[in-house]
């Protein structure tokens, strides 16, 4: 058992680490079919992913539903909301599961009217709190959150045609702060990110990092 | 004497043809009578053409280059004919423009040297067939012979297909052939091979001693929330973020969740981990479980504490922003990869009075994070975190590695600066990727 | 002083108003073009001079949450494409872009008269994002063997020619997430060098300045003002141009409440101060 949860990852996840660095620097027809057949099985593992995420979401709200537990009214309207989706995605407008979905009906329906206004409204949240947010942190209660509370009001400006009506010098001061500071400041991080990316990506590669099999230490 | 009437014959017949009249203009209506232009049989030969394997490609392609012809003009162009025998018949392949396709367009293949900007070069990968018929690609192994010459850029003189136009002089040959390195990338593979070895190598010697690590204040308060939320008897919000197990933060962030749970275990304080994402959720269930092993606390072990909220983005902030008001933890603990449920997160969490620690490599959040939070551990500082907590000698000497890594492209950008200042683009060329 | 930490709820409901009032009130704004906007603009326009009706990629990588901010810089975009005489041949690399882009595209296609299969194709979506960029780079039908209605790539005149990415004369992403810099800078622009730009949300337009630089991006629209500014340049107000009159107000509305805080911030300072001497 040990051989198939530790050892077999490990020797997997080896192999296909170094064939795939290798593949990026050798340009023969040979390494490219090899790359084309690896992503090809990415793909297919990728969609398998769905199947286990729709077993564990089900698995999760069943059990819920079950054992009665906090907010299980919840998981019943999320089993029913999945239900009908799926429902209405398999009959596909009466064109059946084989056909290409179809343009209208009511799972069209469900997706633009239910579906696009939740997430969306979900995401206009940000607006509010954003604005709450800002009153309360944007003080000037040092030079550096000084400096941060102009650069926030100019940038506010400079990506709204208000700015511009009201001065030229804001829009351009805007695309200064994220031309040159913003800018050094991504990069920086992500140098450093990309620096911690290749170690990480080595220690799963030579099996020193291995908390993606789940607990354990080495 | 006996030639003198040979001669006037002739004379006569001379002065007959200079004093022929000038012929007619032809009529604009008929175009079909103008003659057709005086063509050379033969384009001139460029010299000095080289013809090789294309590098660092897959195979069926062949390079080309040869010097600027001393009479190259605007309107003259170079013709590049291609044979599979030495003795034709040569098809044209190619027409390169008089200041077209020249080495240094392309710095990858043929680098920086000065003469770059004076050579041409084109690559072949069909073999052209005459008459309708589409070319075929050229065969890895066989051998073919390529001549360059320089003709009139006028459309009505480029050479025909059936040999006209085709340079005198020898033909070079050249072979085409898949390649197992890519040459423009060794750069990229040398930097690369040095950072590994580093970092590897920092690991051993981790092993072996103590490594220095600074002060993450961020770290040190999840200790303090801890603590406080054992004191308040209120438990301890652990978010993932939203990546799967395959990214580098959601790693990160499962490393920092085994040294929380196993301080909650120790503590006796309740812990939820709220998931996102399947894969994930098993892992952290197997984390936590360990956790308490370790701490000798089994009994103390929830399943249900470590639960999948909602795959979806909103769905899931959502619900765990209905957790933070509901159930009121005393301390949020924020680590891994986030996207815009992060102010969501954050603020909410904030309304309730929790201490909240935050760590994201997420540039786009940080913010959000820093104004909201009371620490936020920013980019490479997740990683770090891993390391801090456990001290443990895989991660620390990791870090150090990365952290060689960083100097050498600190030099590279301060010293490359310098010199690209002073027109020596030296390292600039170093660190260019092709 | 109690100002200090006023109720937010007051705070929402003076952003509510900023947004709804000027949703219902018409005005207009002068939009100017940023550089970051023209240079994407410029992009197109380009290619379309250097190789006049060839096949372009247009990549949806956003769902239902960011609708509202970028459907409006789709249909930009594609007027734009569909003007400049380009076949578009488009895909969906997020799993809830597909309704979106079906829709997008049927819309625009139907406004500026252009056929499906002869002036654009809708690929669909297909799992496992950097593996498809990879698989495209070396073969679109191999990624892709047949459109979303089940019609082989092979037969479809916008695509029966079109192999690996170098084929297409340009490719744009538009992107809520991570694809821009994750997946199609490192997988697909570095790999394969082929014209790249994009469009992101706001919030995402600052991580993306580096790429604009570098030259791995040729251009970028930022959000629904990024939006607004391409509208602009083709001439084609729409509601992007209108989202800018909501969004004018409650960035000067959220502008107030900081300095309504400072100001509250400075005289409890000097309160408490005058307090203590």
């Amino acid at each position: 058992m040990l051989f198939l949860t530790r050892t077999l990852p490990l020797v997997i996840a080896f192999s296909c680490g170094v064939l795939a660095i290798a593949i990026y620097y050798v340009p023969h027809s040979a390494a490219q079919g090899m790359e084309e057949k690896l992503t090809l099985w990415l793909r297919i593992v990728a969609a398998f992913a769905y199947f286990l995420g729709l077993y564990s979401l089900l698995n999760l709200h069943w059990n819920r539903i079950r054992q009665h537990q906090a907010g299980w009214g919840y998981s019943v309207v999320a089993a029913v909301g999945f239900g009908l989706m799926f429902f209405f995605a398999v009959i596909n407008d009466g064109d059946g599961p084989f056909a290409p979905q179809a343009k209208q009906g009511a799972y069209q329906w469900m997706f633009d009217n239910v579906q696009v206004a939740c997430a969306s409204t979900m995401f206009s949240l940000l607006a509010f709190f954003i604005s709450s947010a800002a009153y309360r942190t944007f003080r000037a209660r040092s030079p550096e959150a000084t400096i941060l509370l102009v650069a926030a009001v100019v940038v506010m400006l400079g990506r709204v045609p208000i700015g511009a009506y009201i001065s030229d010098l804001i829009p351009e001061a805007m695309l200064w702060l994220l031309s040159v500071p913003n800018l050094a400041a991504k990069r920086g991080i992500l140098l450093g990110v990309s620096l911690g990316a290749i170690g990480t990506a080595l220690r799963i590669i030579f099996g020193i990092e291995r908390s993606y099999l789940g607990g354990g230490e080495e | 004497m006996r030639y003198l009437p040979l001669c006037t014959v002739i004379l006569a017949l001379c002065a007959q043809v200079h004093s022929q009249p000038e012929p007619a203009p032809i009529p604009e209506s008929r175009p079909e009578l103008r003659p057709e232009p005086k063509l050379e049989s033969r384009a001139e030969s460029v010299a000095g053409v080289e013809a090789f394997d294309t590098p660092n490609d897959a195979g069926g392609s062949i390079t080309v280059t040869w010097p600027k012809h001393p009479e190259a003009s605007a309107s003259t162009m170079y013709t590049v004919f291609l044979a599979d025998a030495p003795s034709g018949p040569f098809l044209l392949v190619a027409t390169v423009g008089a200041d077209g396709s020249l080495k240094s367009d392309n710095p990858g293949m043929f680098g920086h040297d000065a003469d770059n900007s004076h050579t041409h070069f084109a690559h072949i990968e069909i073999f052209p067939a005459v008459g309708e018929d589409e070319g075929t690609p050229l065969i890895d192994g066989k051998a073919y012979y390529v001549k360059v010459g320089l003709s009139p850029a006028d459309d009505s003189v480029i050479p025909s297909s059936d040999g006209f136009g085709v340079p005198s002089g020898n033909a070079i040959e050249a072979v085409p052939g898949g390649n197992f390195f890519n040459w423009a990338k060794l750069n990229n593979f040398i930097l690369g091979t040095f950072i590994c070895l580093v970092i590897l190598g920092y690991i051993s010697v981790a092993r072996r001693k103590e490594l220095y690590i600074r002060r993450i204040a961020g770290l040190e308060a999840i200790d303090e929330a801890l603590g406080r939320a054992t004191e308040m008897g209120k438990p301890v919000l652990f978010v993932h973020g939203l990546k799967g197990m395959e990214s580098i933060p959601t790693i990160a962030a499962v490393n920092i969740l085994s040294r929380v749970a196993r301080r909650t275990a120790r503590l006796g304080t309740d812990l939820r981990v709220v998931n996102n994402e399947p894969i994930v959720m098993a892992v952290s269930q197997e984390v936590v479980k360990e956790a308490y092993l370790e701490e000798g606390r089994p009994d103390a072990y929830n399943p249900d504490s470590v639960f999948m909220a909602a795959p979806d983005q909103f769905s899931y902030a959502a619900a765990v922003a209905g957790m933070m008001v509901r159930d009121r933890p005393a301390a949020h603990i924020m680590m891994g990869y986030f996207y815009a449920e992060s102010l969501l997160l954050a603020e909410t969490g904030s309304t309730t009075g929790a201490i909240q620690i935050a760590g994201t490599d997420a540039y786009t959040q940080l913010p959000f994070f820093v104004t909201t939070c009371d620490y936020t551990l920013m980019g490479e500082e997740l990683y770090a975190a891993s390391a801090y907590l456990s001290r443990e000698p895989r991660l620390l000497g990791s870090l150090k590695g990365q952290d060689v890594g960083k100097l050498v492209l600190i030099f590279g950008i301060l010293v490359g600066t310098l010199m690209a200042t002073f027109q020596m683009p030296f390292l600039t060329h170093l660190f260019t990727s092709y | 002083m109690k100002a200090l930490d006023i109720d937010r709820r007051i705070i929402f409901i003076f952003v509510f108003l900023g947004v709804a009032i000027p949703l219902m009130v018409d005005f207009t704004l002068p939009i100017k073009p940023t550089p970051p906007v023209i240079a994407a603009y410029d992009a197109f326009e380009k290619v379309a001079a250097e190789k006049p009706g060839s096949t372009i990629l247009l990549s949806f990588s956003y769902g239902a949450s960011t609708a509202p901010e970028m459907q409006p810089m789709a249909r930009a975009v594609l007027r734009h494409c569909f003007r400049l005489g380009f076949k578009v041949v488009a895909i969906c690399l997020w799993p809830d872009g597909v309704g979106l882009a079906e829709s997008v595209l049927a819309e625009v296609a139907e406004e500026m008269g252009k056929k499906e299969d002869v002036d654009y194709a809708f690929l669909g979506y297909k799992p496992g994002t950097i593996a498809v960029i990879l698989n495209m780079g070396q073969d679109l039908h191999t990624a892709f063997p047949v459109d979303s209605k089940g019609v082989s790539l092979a037969q479809l005149p916008v695509t029966k020619n079109i192999h690996p990415l170098t084929d297409f004369s340009f490719v744009f992403d538009f992107a809520a997430g991570d694809s821009i810099e994750f997946w199609w800078i490192p997988y697909g622009q570095e790999k394969y060098r082929f014209p790249f730009a994009g469009g992101c949300t706001a919030v995402m337009a600052p991580d993306l300045f580096p790429f604009l630089q570098s030259g791995q991006m040729l251009g970028m629209l930022g959000g629904l003002a990024g939006a607004a500014e391409y509208e602009t340049l083709i001439g084609h107000p729409g509601q992007a141009t209108e989202g800018m009159r909501p969004q004018s107000v409650t960035h000067l509305i959220i502008i107030a409440f900081i300095i309504l805080g400072n100001g509250m911030y400075f005289l409890s300072r000097r309160s408490s101060g005058q307090a203590t001497g």
